[in-house]
Formats: C-alpha cells, sequence, structure tokens
C-alpha cells in the first residue's frame, strides 16, 4: 500500500482521535491508500488513443480555421 | 474495495499525527453531522452545497457570457433559449457522476485516472487540462478588464487587482471559507436578470421559442454552427469535471452526501441557466436593431445597451462581466492546483497550510499570475483566444468524459453507486453528441463552401 506524502505535524493525542472519529480512513491526508492499477483491455487503450488523435486532429483543425479566417480578413 | 493495494502500512490501521488539513476537514464534518443528527434538512443543504454552484456559475464565466451576448445579437429570441437549457440539461448529467465519484472514492478526477489507468494516461489528461485552464484563465482577464474597463480603470491595474483578490481569498487557507467567499461573488451571475428585464422582452415570444425551437434565423450557416459549439463549450467543458470532483472531495462529501451533492448540482445548474438566458434576452435588442456585434468584446456590449437599458443596465451588464470573468478566475486556477497535486502526489487542499501546500498554492497563483500577464502583453490577439477557447473546451471534452465514463462504472471502486441504465443511456448520448457537433465542425472548417458563409 502507497500512502500520499505526509504532510502532517506533530498533533496531540486528543485532537488525533476526534479527527480520526469524525473523518473516514480516506478523508485523511496522510491516509490513503493507493488504489491497484486497473488492466486496460486493447479495446479501450484504442479508444483512449482514438480520442487522444481526434483532439489532435481537432485542435489542428481549429487552427486551419483560425489561419482561413484572418487570411480572409487580408 | 478489493481494488486497494494490499501491501500493509502504518498508517492503514490508525495514522499517529493529523494535519491542519485533516482538522479542517473534520470540523467542517462535524457540523454536517450534528446537523443530520438533528434533522435540519434546509441547515445540511447550506453546509453541504457549494461544488455544484460554483462549477456551474464557475462556467458562466468571461467567454461563455460574451457568447450568450453574441448569441442573442446574432439571433434574438428563439432557437438558442431552449438550446441553453438542453446545455445546463448535459452539465447537470456530467456533473452528477462527479458528485458520486468524489464522495464514494474520496479523490479528485485526475487522482483516480492516475491511480487506476496509470501514470501515462494521469499526466496526459493533467497537461491538457493545465493547457486549456491557462488559455481559459486568460479569457477570464480579458473579461475582468473589459468589465471595469467601461468605469475607466486602466487594464493593468483591473488585472493586477484581480490577481491580488484571488490572493487574498486563497490567503483564507480554508475550504468552508473560500467556498462562501466565492460563492458570494457567484450569486451576482444573475446581474444580467435585471438587465434582461430592463429590455421589456416579449414574454410570449420567450415562451413560444422554448415550445418551437424557433425561430432559427438565417438558417444553418457556419457562423451558427461555430456559435453552436460556443453555447456547448459555454456550458459542458472539462475543466469542470475536475473541479467539481476535487471540490467535492476538499469539502469532505460522503456517500450520505450524495443526495445533497445533487440538489447542489440541479441548482447550479438552474442558475446558471437562468443567467444565460438572461444575457440572450439582454443583448436581444442589438439584434431588433440590426447592430453588427461580431467583433464586439466584453466592453462593446455594455456601451452598446445604454441606448435601451439606460447607464444603470449597461453599468450592471460589465459588473456582471466583471463577475463572470473573476469568479471563473477563482474556481479555473483551482481546478489546476488540484489536477497538479492530485497527479503528482503532493498535498492538495484548500485546508492546507502554506507550508503543508506550498506547490498547490504555487500552481494556482502561478497559473493565474501568469494568465493576467499574457492579457497586458500589447496587441496579444485577445478577440481571437476569446472566441476559440470555447471552441476547444467543446472539442477537448469526449476525451474526458469517456474518462468519467469508464471510472463511474468501475465497479470495484463504486460499487453499488456505480452508473445505472439511465445514467449511462444519458452520458453516452453526450459523449456522442459532442463527438458528432465535433466532426460537424471539422468537415465546415474543411470544406467551408458545404454551408452558407
Amino acid at each position: 500500500m502507497k500512502t500520499a506524502e505526509p504532510n502532517s505535524t506533530p498533533s496531540k493525542p486528543t485532537e488525533t482521535a476526534w479527527v480520526h472519529d469524525v473523518l473516514e480512513p480516506d478523508q485523511l491526508s496522510g491516509g490513503k491508500r493507493r488504489y491497484e492499477r486497473c488492466k486496460l483491455g486493447k479495446g479501450t487503450l484504442i479508444l483512449f488513443w482514438g480520442l487522444r488523435v481526434y483532439v489532435v486532429l481537432m485542435i489542428c483543425l481549429v487552427a486551419l480555421s483560425v489561419w482561413n479566417t484572418l487570411h480572409a480578413g487580408k | 474495495m478489493n481494488s486497494m493495494t494490499s501491501k500493509p502500512s502504518a498508517s492503514e490501521a490508525r495514522v499517529t499525527s493529523v494535519s491542519k488539513e485533516d482538522v479542517r476537514r473534520a470540523h467542517d464534518r462535524l457540523h454536517v453531522q450534528r446537523h443530520r443528527a438533528g434533522g435540519r434538512w434546509w441547515m445540511l443543504l447550506w453546509l453541504l452545497m457549494g461544488p455544484g454552484i460554483l462549477v456551474m456559475l464557475g462556467e458562466n464565466d468571461g467567454p461563455s457570457m460574451i457568447s450568450y451576448a453574441t448569441t442573442g445579437a446574432s439571433y434574438g429570441i428563439g432557437f438558442f433559449l431552449p438550446f441553453i437549457v438542453l446545455t445546463f440539461a448535459m452539465g447537470f448529467v456530467v456533473q452528477e457522476m462527479t458528485v458520486r465519484l468524489g464522495a464514494v472514492t474520496k479523490r479528485g478526477h485526475a487522482e483516480l485516472i492516475n491511480e487506476r489507468f496509470g501514470r501515462f494516461w494521469g499526466f496526459f489528461s493533467m497537461g491538457d487540462l493545465i493547457f486549456g485552464n491557462l488559455l481559459t484563465l486568460v479569457t477570464e482577464f480579458i473579461a475582468i478588464r473589459a468589465g471595469l474597463g467601461f468605469f475607466g480603470v486602466p487594464p493593468a491595474l483591473a488585472v493586477l487587482g484581480a490577481f491580488l483578490l484571488i490572493v487574498a481569498i486563497v490567503a483564507t487557507k480554508r475550504y468552508w471559507t473560500w467556498e462562501r467567499l466565492v460563492l458570494g461573488f457567484a450569486i451576482f451571475n444573475l446581474l444580467f436578470v435585471p438587465v434582461a428585464i430592463m429590455t421589456h422582452p416579449v414574454s410570449s415570444e420567450v415562451v413560444r421559442s422554448f415550445f418551437t425551437w424557433s425561430p432559427l434565423v438565417g438558417g444553418v450557416t457556419v457562423g451558427f454552427v461555430v456559435l453552436l459549439l460556443s453555447n456547448i463549450g459555454a456550458t459542458v467543458t472539462p475543466w469542470m469535471l475536475f473541479f467539481q470532483q476535487s471540490a467535492v472531495v476538499d469539502k469532505g462529501l460522503t456517500p450520505a452526501d450524495i443526495r445533497h451533492g445533487r440538489i447542489d448540482t440541479a441548482l447550479g445548474a438552474l442558475l446558471a441557466a437562468v443567467a444565460a438566458i438572461a444575457t440572450v434576452l439582454a443583448t436581444t435588442p442589438l439584434f431588433i436593431h440590426h447592430i453588427d456585434a461580431s467583433s464586439f468584446q466584453g466592453g462593446d456590449f455594455a456601451k452598446a445597451l445604454v441606448p435601451y437599458v439606460g447607464k444603470i443596465g449597461a453599468t450592471l451588464f460589465a459588473l456582471g462581466l466583471f463577475e463572470a470573468g473573476i469568479v471563473a478566475a477563482i474556481t479555473i486556477s483551482l481546478s489546476s492546483a488540484y489536477a497538479f497535486g492530485e497527479v503528482t502526489g503532493r498535498p492538495h487542499s484548500m485546508n492546507s497550510s502554506f507550508r503543508e501546500g506550498w506547490p498547490f498554492y504555487a500552481v494556482l497563483l502561478t497559473a493565474a499570475g501568469i494568465a493576467g500577464g499574457l492579457v497586458l502583453i500589447p496587441n496579444a490577439p485577445l478577440v481571437f483566444i476569446t472566441i476559440i477557447v470555447n471552441v476547444i473546451a467543446t472539442l477537448a471534452m469526449p476525451p474526458a468524459i469517456v474518462f468519467l465514463l469508464l471510472l463511474v462504472n468501475d465497479r470495484e471502486i463504486m460499487g453499488e453507486r456505480a452508473n445505472k441504465g439511465w445514467s449511462n443511456f444519458f452520458g453516452i448520448a453526450v459523449t456522442v453528441f459532442l463527438v458528432l457537433v465535433g466532426i460537424i465542425f471539422g468537415i465546415i472548417t474543411v470544406f467551408p463552401h458545404l454551408l452558407p458563409a
């Protein structure tokens, strides 16, 4: 188990106790347990990369659109 | 939660010390628990509301309000009024999922992507977000500059003042105080409502447009599609997913609070839709009087409205623009800081002290500082940036929603709170709609003569 980077300062035992009573374990900054990484299937990876290509392509089209607009304005 | 890694640690059973962040969050949770035990429903809603209203009113930002103003000036009362309601309904469907994810997993959106899909996709999504947020932040400072410019405030002073305000709010180092202060600012988004009333819109026309989705003057043109995208981008954007989920976690919501989280989000969507429609109505006189507003910046709208709503109405419009810019600048810079902390594993809470969370605060203020600085560069293409920001936000949304849908359907982390059939139906429908609109935009960009100009 990995925990978040410690960022705590020494605190009084009574303070520690009531904070633990009020908060759920994952709500403590130093007590969060890391989730296991899920296995990405081929289909999911293709989807992720497909969307990545989609974003890059669309950004290029936005750039083209802007260039056309600026060019038409001259 | 069988997806937790099993290697034990000292902190697993009991963390021996707690941070200031934990103590502050515990105080907030104690209030919630007391009021829940006392059965005070309205008080409980007051304590638990915040992330939903902030994200929705935060997204009614500078470019969004300018987009709505351009819509009113270009098309008047008609198709776009019900369309805006539809976009906020889509926004609610998407944002509700972030409430559940945050309350159940106690992790922000970037944190979950990082843990479940790996660091590669975690850093990718953080990079996309921070880049998109930087562009959006620039437009928020443009709106701040335009809004205050109406009152004769020099650009440098407007930007500096806004930046100092962000610093002052951050300096509270307390999520609750931060949230209440920003909510106080955000409610001024409704300043557009009195301006709309001053234009005396014909109520029968307004009501008819909601039922008939018409008129649509000029039909489907390139300009119409860009404005359509811009209006979607004014309501459904990637930063909203990251912000609301992280804010839900920072506020300390648990599964028991999901119902109130939904109400909070619905209330935010309602208020934001009212403000957006009011903005369209407020600039409709420009459409009626055939005033070309295609190259208007924020401040130009306020000046052009003086003959129709008087000096007071124009002043309210300019103040509304300033509010839209400042609230969004505060929330968007925070979403960048949350994502940075979540992916790099550093403290990421508005409850952190400066000592504990200095990288978090440094990212937040650096993002705001860079954006503010860019606005002051002479001859910077500010109008161009404003126009494309909402379009880029719309185009970047499908990957973000796919991550969201996968996570919210992940039964290992969500258990019985995973998406049910209806949530998936609407979630997938929104994703398909956004991809289709993006593809249409791509086609008309490559083949601009397919549609009339």
